[in-house]
C-alpha cells in the first residue's frame, strides 16, 4: 500500500493511539518523517492531544449545585426561631450521639476518679495540677505495692500447696510398718484409746498438722525471701 | 451529585466556551434528567453515559437555537466569533486560572463545527472510550473515529492560524 498524505491524515489518530502495528506503523512513520506537509501536522496534532489530556477539569461553582437542587426538588424551606432550635435538638437525639456522649462521660469519670477528685465532695483544690500529680503518684505506688504483696502471697500459697501434695504422696506410698500397730484382738480401725477414727487417717492428720506448724514457723523467712 | 455536576458543567463549558451559559445549560440538563429518569434503561449504558447523552442533545438544541443570534452578533461587531466568545464569556480571573495554551485551545474549540467539537470534547477532554462516545452520539464507531480524527486535525489547523503551536 502506498501511503499518501490523505491516508496519513485519515489514519493519524489510529497512529497516535497505537492502533497501527508492525509494517503499517513503519510505513506511516516512513512517510510522515519524510513528507514536509505531514511531518509538522503529525507533530502539532500529537502536541495538541497531549495538551488536551493535560487540561484540568474546571470546578463547578458551588451555587450551581444549590440551583440544580432548587430547580429539581423545589426551593428549600428556611426555618428560623424555635423550629430551627428544635431541628438542632432533634438532630442531636440520635443513638449515635447518645453513645458518643455516654462514652465521653465514662472516660471523664474514670480520669477524675484516678486523679483523686471526689464527685461527692468536689473541691477546687483537688483540681490543682500539683494535687492531681500527687494523687496520681500515690495511686500508682499503691497499685504497685498491692501487686507486689499479691505476688508474694501467691508464692507462699503455692509453696504450701506443693508441700502438702508431696506429703500426701509420701503417705500413700508409706510402708505398713510405719503405721501405728493396733493391738491384736481389736477391731480394725479401733485405736488403743478406743477412738473411732481409723489409724491411717489419724496418722495423716497428725503429720499434716506437724507440717503446717513447720511451715508456719518458716513463713516469715519465706515472705522475707519473696519480698527481695 | 457533585461529581456529575462537575462533569456536566465541564462538557457544557467546553462546548459553549461561556461560563454563564454552561451553568444555565447544566441546570437544564439536570432538570431534564430528573424529569425523564423514568425513561432511563440500563441498555443506554451507565447512568453517566445516559446523562452525557442528555447533555449532548441539549447542547445541540442550544447551538441550533442560538445560531442566528451568534451570526447577528458577529456581523454587528465585525469581529470573528471566537474573539466575541473570549471577551464576553471569560472573566480575567478565569483567564489566569486556565493556562494560556488551554485558553487558546478552548477558543479554538468554539470555532469547530458542533459535530467535530462534541467528538473531540468527549474523547480528549472527558476521555471517554469509543464505545461510550458511540452510545452518546448514536452513530457508528467508524463515524466516531472519523469525527475525532478530523476534529483534532481541524483544531490543530485553527491553532496554527491563531499563531499557536502546541509542543
Amino acid at each position: 500500500m502506498t501511503w499518501t498524505c490523505d491516508l496519513i491524515e485519515a489514519r493519524l489518530s489510529d497512529y497516535l493511539e497505537g492502533l497501527l502495528q508492525g509494517p503499517e506503523r513503519a510505513a506511516f512513520e516512513a512517510h510522515a518523517n519524510s513528507c514536509a506537509d505531514c511531518s509538522p501536522l503529525v507533530a502539532s496534532v500529537r502536541g495538541l492531544v497531549g495538551e488536551m489530556h493535560a487540561m484540568e477539569e474546571l470546578e463547578a461553582p458551588p451555587r450551581l449545585v444549590y440551583a440544580i437542587l432548587d430547580k429539581t426538588l423545589g426551593p428549600r424551606e428556611t426555618v428560623t426561631g424555635w423550629q430551627a432550635f428544635l431541628n438542632v435538638i432533634r438532630g442531636l437525639a440520635t443513638p449515635k450521639f447518645a453513645y458518643g456522649a455516654a462514652s465521653v462521660m465514662a472516660t471523664l469519670i474514670i480520669i477524675l476518679g484516678a486523679s483523686g477528685f471526689s464527685l461527692r465532695k468536689p473541691k477546687l483544690a483537688d483540681l490543682r495540677p500539683a494535687a492531681i500529680y500527687q494523687s496520681a503518684d500515690r495511686q500508682v505506688h499503691l497499685v504497685f505495692a498491692r501487686s507486689v504483696k499479691y505476688v508474694s502471697d501467691l508464692r507462699v500459697v503455692y509453696e504450701i500447696q506443693s508441700r502438702l501434695r508431696q506429703d500426701e504422696n509420701n503417705l500413700q506410698t508409706a510402708p505398713e510398718e510405719m503405721l501405728p500397730k493396733t493391738s491384736p484382738g481389736k477391731n480394725p480401725g479401733q485405736t488403743d484409746e478406743h477412738k473411732p477414727s481409723q489409724p491411717r487417717q489419724q496418722n495423716r492428720a497428725n503429720e499434716i498438722t506437724r507440717q503446717l506448724e513447720m511451715m508456719a514457723a518458716e513463713l516469715p523467712m519465706l515472705s522475707e525471701r519473696s519480698g527481695r | 451529585m457533585r461529581r456529575h455536576t462537575r462533569r456536566i458543567f465541564n462538557i457544557c463549558y467546553r462546548f459553549t466556551g461561556n461560563r454563564t451559559e454552561a451553568e444555565d445549560l447544566s441546570q437544564d440538563v439536570f432538570l431534564r434528567v430528573y424529569r425523564t429518569l423514568g425513561s432511563y434503561r440500563s441498555a443506554h449504558g451507565g447512568f453517566a453515559t445516559w446523562a452525557t447523552s442528555v447533555t449532548r442533545n441539549l447542547l445541540i438544541d442550544h447551538y441550533r437555537r442560538t445560531k442566528r443570534d451568534r451570526i447577528t452578533d458577529s456581523l454587528d461587531d465585525k469581529m470573528p466569533v471566537v474573539e466575541n466568545k473570549e471577551s464576553a464569556g471569560r472573566r480575567p480571573d478565569e483567564q489566569a486560572l486556565l493556562g494560556e495554551l488551554s485558553v487558546q485551545v478552548q477558543s479554538a474549540l468554539t470555532r469547530l463545527s458542533p459535530e467535530l467539537r462534541e467528538a473531540v470534547i468527549l474523547r480528549d477532554l472527558q476521555q471517554l472510550e469509543y464505545a461510550e462516545i458511540q452510545t452518546v452520539l448514536a452513530v457508528p464507531e467508524g463515524t466516531v473515529k472519523s469525527r475525532i480524527n478530523r476534529g483534532r486535525i481541524e483544531l490543530a489547523r485553527i491553532l496554527q492560524q491563531m499563531g499557536v503551536r502546541p509542543a
